[in-house]
């Protein structure tokens, strides 16, 4: 076996690779579980291939049977119905992955210098995902699958100008129909390579400047550890638990994440009473709904979305690191995550009474609290700095200074 | 035999422990992934609506003498011939060829010849001719009684479960009700 | 703590979102008898009295021996139609249009197509009340087009009642295998992989924690 990788060895960087940005690759010491949740993305990513793939196996994309092959696949094929929990579920469990990786990225401030790069392959990331869960979500033909397409499709009519012909490119159609089916399924197929793509180029990113950590200052080398055996058996005890709560979702409670009306096939002749959106996607509902005029509506939604991009700019605090020594920082970022609550609530109610309101405030909030980030930082920094750090963050503080400065001057 | 840095400080007790961790760790971790991937491997075989088309009903009528149908019956082609009096004549004449048979035994009445399409020799559908059939792959003949007359083939034409639910329909998959 | 409680708001959100999207439907809450009985009984009674006017466009014949049907009775059952037939709506659906103005729905998925399942079907077959004499009229769902088909306004009597309610679950039951067939089969499987995560959690808990002993 030695004889065959040193054969290997010679003419490929088999060994270098793998020591070098695995087993051997250097990783903070003091990375919390909340660091897990990049590798358990990309295990859901697996997940969802597989399943996707033998899925697509039995599947048919076309409007007169696409629901009755899920049936099909439900009913007839063996352990048809595991593969369909497995995958309805693994979407939303990808988005609780993925927002609490966000979560992470904002609450330790791993977006700052060095790492935007990081942070805006994650953006083009998250947007890819939610394209992929969108056009899946039509796949099953189901009465929220359908009416869910038509009205999102419709949003892209607010363009000014070319509006109409956009949609109708869009759906291939005049209104959501077979032709919108086809080209979903193909592209929800193509996807997921894509996003394996970009996630290399995302370590390939992450490899260079490396792990941030949760003091949020980049620690000296002597404090980093090699990834193997550390973070592998860390990364995988974090998916033994993330695999508990999967599982228990799969195999005893599937619908939870799939709506009852999905259960109803299509009907382009009548309109669910009420249509709901994929959890993941309430927030960025509610925005859209909380403006009346459909424009304006569309490019909020849009906004809510990129506006994340921004963060590395916004924050403006020589204060290191994110919500750990910073509390009016912390106190943004908890008031961000009621406030997406209070969206998510918004977004799956019916548009009636004092929920309007109760959207629009919240609305601004969302927008709020990023404007007024640049001011916050700096004025927290400044009362920080008056009031007194202390000396191991003053310490850490000169310690990033420097590396900032060693930084430029490569440049 | 230490592993790696991380086993450094261990004392050789721990060593042992650990190293009994780690691989009944493995173990149990490789059992999960077997198991895990059996439901995909499975998903592939037939589904049991495929399963379930266990019989075929064929319509005899509109069948008329020395015409043959062609049906499918769990996927593989059937030949249904309708003979007429000359070929049931013909057949009754002979054992056949190298894997002898008494016509009489091969059908439920004279009339009807229900046989499997698909050559002895290595699967080929025969073609059909005006004494049998004929296989295109090898060359193997049979008469009007599906029996090897000559060519490669050894044994002739299967014949399937059958029977006949009344005058003029029959049951391919079950040898009765 | 501050992550427990947000972790808390949010699996509360989950649940009350749940909730309150639903219906403003008051369904009547039962627990099915989980026994393979009840849904074979189940099914009798939809042979008779569902499908006069349902499909159940996604169970076969051959699916009925999966519930305890012997062939004989699926026989007795499919007539003309092939075993792989899936089962249809005895009225015509002209005469269906007729009727009720509708081709009433297919029941293959009525479990899991309406929000509380079982509740849903058992609460409608159970909430007829005579509004007016000769107007019959349900609780659950005002306006109802579907007839009172187990003739609960019909036996008052309490023991009469609970004949029908009796029965009444049993049909939810067996809508409710029909909509998920597998589902028993899935949460046995679920058992035992739960079984097996729990060990194997254990088991990598204890060796992070062996790998970890000498930086901590």
């Amino acid at each position: 076996m030695n004889k065959l990788i040193q054969w290997i060895d010679q003419r490929f960087p088999l060994t270098f690779f793998i020591k070098h940005e695995l087993t051997e690759y250097p990783v903070p010491r003091n990375l919390s579980y909340w660091w897990n949740f990049g590798s358990l993305a990309a295990f859901v990513l697996v997940i969802q291939l597989i399943t996707g793939i033998f899925l697509a196996m039995h599947y048919k994309a076309d409007a007169a049977t696409a629901f009755q092959s899920v049936e099909h696949i439900m009913r007839d094929v063996n352990y048809g119905w595991l593969i369909r929990y497995m995958h309805s579920t693994g979407a939303s469990f990808f988005f609780i992955v993925i927002y609490i990786h966000m979560a992470r990225t904002l609450y330790y401030g791993s977006y700052r210098a060095p790492r935007e790069l990081m942070w805006w392959t994650g953006q083009g990331l998250l947007l890819l995902l939610m394209a992929t869960a969108f056009m899946g979500y039509l796949l099953p033909w189901g009465q929220m699958s359908y009416w869910g397409a038509q009205v999102i499709t419709n949003l892209f009519g607010a363009t000014p100008i070319i509006g109409d012909q956009i949609v109708i490119w869009l759906r291939g159609d005049f209104s959501v129909g077979d032709a919108t089916l086809t080209r979903f399924f193909a592209l929800h197929y193509l996807f997921p390579f894509i996003i394996v793509a970009a996630v290399v180029i995302h370590m390939v990113a992450l490899h260079m400047v490396r792990s941030s950590n949760p003091s949020g200052i980049n620690l000296a080398a002597k404090d980093n550890i090699p990834f193997h055996p550390y973070y592998t058996i860390k990364d995988l005890y974090g998916l033994a638990l993330f695999l508990l709560v999967y599982c228990y979702f799969v195999f005893f409670s599937p619908n939870t994440f799939i709506e009852a009306d999905n259960y109803i096939p299509a009907n382009p002749m009548q309109t669910p009473a009420h249509i709901v959106p994929e959890w993941y996607f309430l927030p960025f509902y509610a925005i859209l709904r909380a403006i009346p005029d459909l424009l304006g509506g569309v490019v909020a939604m849009g906004l809510s979305v990129v506006i994340f991009a921004a963060m590395p700019y916004l924050d403006r605090s020589k204060i290191p690191g994110g919500a750990r020594y910073r509390p009016a920082y912390r106190a943004l970022f908890y008031i961000f995550c009621i406030d997406i609550l209070v969206l998510s609530y918004v977004g799956i109610m019916p548009p009636e009474g004092n929920l309007i309101a109760i959207g629009q405030v919240a609305t601004f909030v969302y927008f709020a609290l990023f404007c007024l980030l640049p001011f916050l930082s700096k004025t927290e920094e400044r009362w920080l700095m008056r009031r007194g750090l202390p000396q191991p963050v003053l310490d850490l503080i000169a310690e990033e200074e420097k590396q900032r400065a060693q930084r430029s001057k490569k440049q | 035999m230490a592993h790696d840095i991380s086993e450094k400080n261990d004392a050789p007790d721990d060593h042992d422990r650990r190293h009994f961790l780690e691989t009944a760790t493995t173990v149990v971790a490789g059992c999960g992934l077997a198991a895990a991937s059996w439901p995909f491997i499975a998903s592939m075989n037939p589904s049991t609506d495929v399963l379930s088309k266990a019989t075929t009903e064929v319509d005899l009528r509109g069948i008329r003498p020395g015409e043959v149908r062609t049906v499918e019956w769990q996927g593989k082609p059937v030949f249904v011939l309708h003979r007429t009096d000359k070929q049931i004549d013909e057949v009754r004449q002979s054992q056949g060829g190298k894997d002898p048979q008494d016509d009489a035994t091969r059908v439920a009445v004279p009339q009807w010849l229900v046989v499997v399409g698909i050559c002895t020799h290595l699967g080929c559908v025969p073609g059909r001719r005006e004494e049998g059939w004929m296989c295109p792959c090898h060359g193997s003949v049979y008469d009007n009684s599906g029996r090897i007359l000559s060519g490669p083939a050894p044994a002739n034409l299967t014949k399937p479960p059958y029977f006949f639910v009344n005058e003029s329909r029959i049951l391919i998959g079950k040898d009765k009700a | 703590m501050n992550r427990r409680s947000i972790i808390l708001l949010v699996s509360l959100l989950v649940c009350s979102g749940n909730a309150i999207a639903n219906e403003s439907v008051a369904l009547k809450k039962i627990e099915l008898d989980q026994s393979p009985d009840t849904v074979r009984q189940g099914a009798h009674i939809a042979m008779q009295v569902c499908t006069l006017c349902h499909d159940l466009k996604y169970i076969k014949y051959s699916n009925l021996l999966q519930i305890g049907y012997s062939q004989e009775q699926v026989d007795a059952l499919r007539g003309d139609r092939k075993m792989s037939d899936t089962i249809k709506a005895s009225m015509a659906p002209a005469a269906q249009e007729h009727h009720f103005g509708m081709i009433p729905p297919d029941l293959s998925l009525m479990a899991k197509a309406r929000k509380g399942g079982a509740d849903y079907i058992y609460s409608l077959l159970t909430s007829y009340h005579a509004k007016e004499p000769g107007h019959i009229d349900n609780h659950a769902f005002p306006g109802l087009r579907m007839p009172d088909v187990l003739n609960y306004t019909v036996y008052t009597e309490p023991e009469e009642r609970k004949q029908i309610e009796h029965k009444a679950q049993q049909v939810a039951r067996f809508l409710e295998w029909a909509a998920d067939p597998h589902a028993d089969q899935r949460r046995q499987m679920g058992y035992y992989v739960m079984a097996y995560l729990l060990l194997l959690s254990f088991m990598l808990y204890l060796l992070k924690r062996k790998v970890w002993r000498n930086i901590h």
